[in-house]
């Protein structure tokens, strides 16, 4: 008995001895990495095309992930579980540099490569000076309206013009405009048109309260003329169905938009009245981004990759596939992208577009601004006391983050 | 003696894959709760954490302010409402299934399955756009039909929360239904024959024999019902505090307050000492409960 239990405890130290030991990747598993996304087909399909023409030595696996932030936030740091790589949208930046699973990306690239990249990508990528993505493509919010029904020189130029199209056309179950107009994500538009800001760089929520309580008010006056609801799926289908006249979507509606034979133009945000500032919605800046272990075992994989996604054709490839508006500035200048009136859309209306801020406790401002304004426009609650009481939340959420 | 503890190994020996699952699956995630409450696991310390003591659950009753106590009355309330309703509709409908002349029973049965049969999330979100939507939903397609405006269902507390009950008992009904059936099939005919023959009526039969005979088999669902009705989330978030597509409603039951005001924080520590201390409620419930069936009997 003692000789087995001596042998068995001789084999444990084996093993953990073996264990201990630095293991060099061998060439073949070098060269492959993992991606994980929660894009679309056709920007996957786009991706792996180039990617397969560009850099045929490396095999890459594209996995999608439905809940990717909550699965990096649970195998972040271990390599047996984690991806290489994964593409997403820039404002979980702050999340995973502050938990320590991203590596900086610049010292992976060539020298120069960020050269063409449209500056506001490359802002929305950086955490505290580091960037930690690599922009591949961004998105933003559009005003669109069907010509059905809002002629092109109806489309209005101001936000009380169009206070006065929605007066005149919304009844009896049709709309003149509609939008998600209390999720904080499309609301963002109208407090950044009266100048005033969810979150600053340093964390401090609200810094212009004057601002956001101006933009609550005037806001609701357009709330009052949209139905109750403000998710997703009524405002998208009251568009599509014909009932609405306008609205303010992402690129995504398009698709559908075209599919239900609609006849779609886009126009610039309108300005408000008081400001002179056009409504300036968030911009989501969506990208690649490199995991610590990744960096340091396969890092001649990583380079080769990302040295083909700083080639302005993945761009062009990417808008010409899904209509996405790309982050090298190069890719614009292909007759196909320039030809796109949804792609050049989002490359004017990114000049106005604020990037999402990409700090941690952007968080927990989405849960607070979220609140706020169903308090002020779905639950009829006096903005004041509906602001003060979100402004003294979001300052206790962001003390229990740490 | 000596056979009486080689009974006792071999009758561990026989559970003990049982146990060890249970273990896995309920206990050690239980301890490793509590023992990340103890550490300061965030974002900022998200594997360098260190045990920091109590200092989790001394913040955490700052989160147990007015909020939390109207969530805990509204939550109660919720479990009681949903409790009586359920048995009141699955008696209701088990003793309808359980009378002779019904034909077809074995259709109704199945059908009263169905909600059962489909996902959660599925369900919850079928009734919210199907059902109360106000552009689309078909309440309000009936309300115009009858000339009425049309109602925003879920906007208000009381509104919201009777749908939210509706869509509860929709989901929970089937399971109740199914025990209760079961029971009630238990029960000797010749109970009910001897009670006939002594002229009792309808309700001195249910008074006196079904009710007494299926209490005992229906206890443990209607216990596990009362929990998972108490620590009740998807119905109440997905319907109305579903992140970009809230109603307006203030309903909360303490686990949805809870996430709004702790859980989003990516505060580990301090979102397991508050799911620690709701925990350490429910077991208090628990045991109130075990304690006074055990002075019943």
């Amino acid at each position: 008995m003692k000789r087995l239990l001596s042998a068995f405890l001789c084999v444990c130290l084996l093993l953990c001895l073996t264990a201990c030991g630095e293991k060099a990747l061998d060439p073949a598993e070098a060269s492959k990495l993992v991606i994980w996304h929660d894009k679309e087909d056709a920007v996957v399909a786009a991706l792996e095309d180039y990617l397969a023409a560009a850099v045929p030595e490396l095999q890459i696996a594209f996995e999608k992930k439905t809940s990717l932030t909550d699965s990096l936030k649970l195998v972040g740091n271990d390599p047996s579980a984690a991806p290489d790589l994964f593409i997403f949208a820039h404002d979980k930046i702050g999340v995973f540099a502050e938990m320590g699973i991203l590596a900086p990306i610049e010292p992976l690239l060539e020298e120069g490569a960020l050269v063409n990249f449209l500056p506001m990508t490359l802002d929305a990528a950086t955490y505290k000076d580091t960037l930690y993505q690599l922009p591949l493509y961004f998105e933003t919010l559009l005003f669109m309206y069907n010509r059905r029904y809002m002629q092109d020189e109806e489309v209005p130029a101001t936000t009380d013009a169009l206070l006065t199209y929605m007066e005149n056309n919304t009844g009896r179950g049709r709309f003149g405009f509609v939008e998600q107009h209390s999720t904080a994500y499309y609301s963002a538009a109208w407090i950044h048109g009266f100048g005033g800001s969810i979150i600053d760089d340093s964390g401090v929520p609200f810094p212009d309260s004057q601002a956001v309580r101006d933009a609550l008010n005037y806001h609701a006056r357009f709330v009052a003329l949209m139905p109750g609801e403000t998710e997703y799926n009524t405002v998208n289908t009251l568009f599509l169905e014909g009932k609405a006249d306008a609205t303010i979507g992402g690129p995504w509606m398009v698709p559908s938009a075209r599919a239900a034979q609609i006849d779609l133009g886009f126009a610039p945000m309108p300005a408000v009245d008081a400001t002179g500032k056009a409504l300036a919605p968030y911009s989501g800046v969506q990208g690649i981004h490199v995991l610590k272990f990744a960096a340091e075992a396969k890092t001649d994989a990583v380079r080769k990759l990302l040295s083909a996604l700083t080639d302005s054709a993945i761009g062009i490839e990417l808008a010409l596939a899904s209509g996405c508006a790309p982050a090298n500035a190069l890719s614009y200048e292909d007759e196909r992208v320039a030809n796109d009136e949804l792609v050049q859309s989002m490359r004017t209306t990114a000049e106005i577009a604020v990037p999402m801020p990409n700090i941690p406790e952007m968080d927990v401002m989405w849960t607070v601004v979220g609140n706020l304004l169903t308090d002020v426009n779905l639950s009829g609650k006096d903005i004041d006391e509906s602001f003060t009481a979100a402004l003294a939340q979001a300052n206790q959420l962001i003390g229990a983050m740490k | 003696m000596k056979n009486r503890r080689k009974d006792t190994l071999i009758s561990y020996a026989w559970s003990g894959p049982s146990l060890i699952l249970i273990a896995l699956m309920v206990v050690f995630p239980i301890l490793y709760t509590a023992y990340i409450s103890l550490t300061n696991m965030n974002v900022y310390h998200w594997f360098d954490f260190t045990i920091i003591g109590l200092d989790n659950y001394f913040r955490a009753l700052f989160v147990f302010d007015s909020g939390f106590l109207s969530a805990l009355l509204a939550t109660t309330l919720w479990t009681v409402v949903n409790m009586i309703f359920q048995l009141v509709i699955a008696f209701t409908l088990v003793s309808l299934l359980n009378v002779r002349k019904v034909k077809l029973r074995r259709l109704y049965k199945t059908l009263l399955m169905f909600p059962w049969a489909m996902p959660g999330y599925v369900s919850i979100l079928l009734w919210k756009t199907g059902m109360f939507n106000t552009q689309f939903g078909l309440l309000n397609q009936w309300m115009e039909k009858l000339g009425h405006e049309a109602v925003r269902w879920l906007s208000s507390d009381v509104s919201a929360f009777l749908c939210c009950t509706v869509v509860n008992l929709w989901l929970a009904l089937p399971f109740m239904i199914m025990i209760m059936d079961g029971a009630m099939q238990s029960i000797d005919r010749s109970y009910f024959e001897s009670a006939v023959l002594d002229g009792a009526t309808w309700l001195e039969r249910t008074r006196y024999i079904t009710i007494p005979a299926i209490t005992p088999i229906i206890a443990p669902a209607v216990i596990i019902t009362v929990f998972t009705t108490f620590k009740q989330f998807d119905v109440v978030y997905l319907l109305t505090q579903q992140a970009g597509a809230k109603t307006g409603s203030g309903f909360h039951t303490i686990l949805t307050y809870a996430y709004e005001n702790a859980f989003i924080t990516n505060n580990y520590g301090y979102s397991s000492a508050i799911s620690m201390i709701i925990f350490i409620l429910l077991l208090v419930f628990s045991a109130r409960y075990q304690m006074r069936e055990e002075g019943d009997r």
